[in-house]
């Protein structure tokens, strides 16, 4: 038998491998005709979905689409300036000194700010430190604050992910929320926005972090319950 | 080149996308077009220099899931005690209205949303594994374990023609 599992199989089928892997996969799957008709078996599978879906792609767009795309070009201005940083803060300069550095003096200046400095440490607080406390993913309302996946961490304790004028993740230390990661946010006005590069830098942070699989509602509204204990 | 002619350009591969989530192309062209209206009007918040079809899936994905949220509200409000048991899978009386669907479709249609969509990204559109999770808000890993789930329950579902 080999330690070739199936998500390594279909790693493979997907292009997702990286050289070595690919090539341990390939050899395994050479000396394995059972692994081999598994690989065959993923390979048709992507095939045939593909293969169904894709003259959806080759038809004429209906022409009701088409013009509320081109009616859209004629009507809206082609470039409006950005709106993104409307809100606390201001400017493409400040934005990236917040990508680069962290600029801790904008982000904890105002009374309100959502981060606090407590003994050189990111602390959440006001609107942010409340959302960690007390909001569910599944039911965000109009907050300003969007709460994103709520995992246990590598070593025990919860960790949750939020985007706002702020994006990052916090962990539970004690009585309050760590701040590991703040990015400039999506702002607030998020509900259709696009995936940001904070977004995967973020992603990549849960990534680093994560035991396990993100809560789902129950397990999140479980976690608030014992007061994330 | 403006807003309008790439996202033009991109039109026939959102239709797929939409079609690939829908239970059948009338749904899927209505989703579609409610995605193309809310993007026009959320442009500013597309950063130029990043990719619009990631943008757009994201967008649509969420108008989809909202709207599985609300069937299925709906169904879990109206439905009567003994029909109890279909509450989850609204999809399976659907199927029975849409006799004529393929093999694929049906077997799409069975998936959880949360694996249907990941699969419509990675399989159907073609996304690499990173950018499929960008757009659904996931680790890797959540992905990747949908991944493999939802291709195990396809496989199962259309049998040997797999």
């Amino acid at each position: 038998m080999t330690d070739i599992d199936e998500a390594m199989l279909i790693a493979l089928v997907d292009g997702e491998l990286d050289e070595v892997t690919r090539r341990r996969v390939v050899r395994a799957v050479a000396d394995d005709p059972a692994l081999a008709e598994r690989l065959a078996m993923h390979r048709r599978l992507r095939e045939r979905l593909a293969g169904h879906y894709a003259p959806i792609a080759q038809e004429p767009v209906p022409g009701a689409m088409r013009a509320l795309v081109e009616e859209s070009g004629r009507v809206v201005p082609l470039v409006r300036p950005a709106q993104r940083w409307r809100g606390w803060v201001t400017g493409g300069a400040i934005a990236a000194s917040l990508v680069l550095g962290l600029s801790l003096g904008r982000l904890t200046g105002g009374e309100g700010g959502p981060i606090g400095l407590h003994d050189g440490v990111m602390v959440a607080q006001g609107a942010l430190a409340q959302a960690l406390d007390t909001q569910l993913a599944s039911a965000q309302g109009d907050s300003a604050i969007r709460i994103g996946l709520t995992f246990q961490r590598k070593g025990g304790g919860w960790c949750r992910s939020f985007d706002g004028a702020v994006a990052g993740v916090a962990c539970r230390e004690g009585d309050g929320w760590q701040v590991q990661q703040a990015l400039p946010g999506a702002g607030e006005e998020r509900a259709y926005r696009q995936a940001s590069s904070s977004d995967a830098r973020v992603m990549a942070t849960v990534d680093a972090l994560i035991d396990g699989e993100p809560l789902d509602a129950a397990s999140e509204a479980a976690a608030r319950a014992k007061g994330w204990r | 080149m403006s807003f309008e002619h790439d996202l033009l350009a991109i039109l026939p591969r959102l239709r797929r996308f939409a079609a690939s989530l829908s239970r059948d192309r009338a749904d899927g062209d209505d989703l579609c077009q409610a995605a193309l209206e809310r993007a026009l009007k959320a442009r500013d918040q597309w950063q130029p220099g990043t990719r619009l079809d990631s943008w757009i899936y994201r967008i649509m994905r969420n108008l989809w899931i909202d709207e599985a949220r609300a069937r299925q509200r709906a169904a879990k409000t109206f439905a009567p005690a003994e029909a109890g048991e279909h509450v989850g899978h609204a999809g399976d009386r659907d199927i029975e209205v849409h006799v004529h669907l393929s093999d694929v479709d049906r077997a799409m249609q069975a998936l959880p949303d949360e694996q249907r969509e990941a699969i419509a990204l990675v399989l159907v559109e073609g996304l690499s594994y990173k950018e499929a999770a960008a757009v659904l808000g996931v680790p890797m890993g959540t992905l990747t374990s949908r991944l493999v789930r939802g291709r195990g329950a396809l496989i199962e579902l259309m049998g040997e023609a797999a």
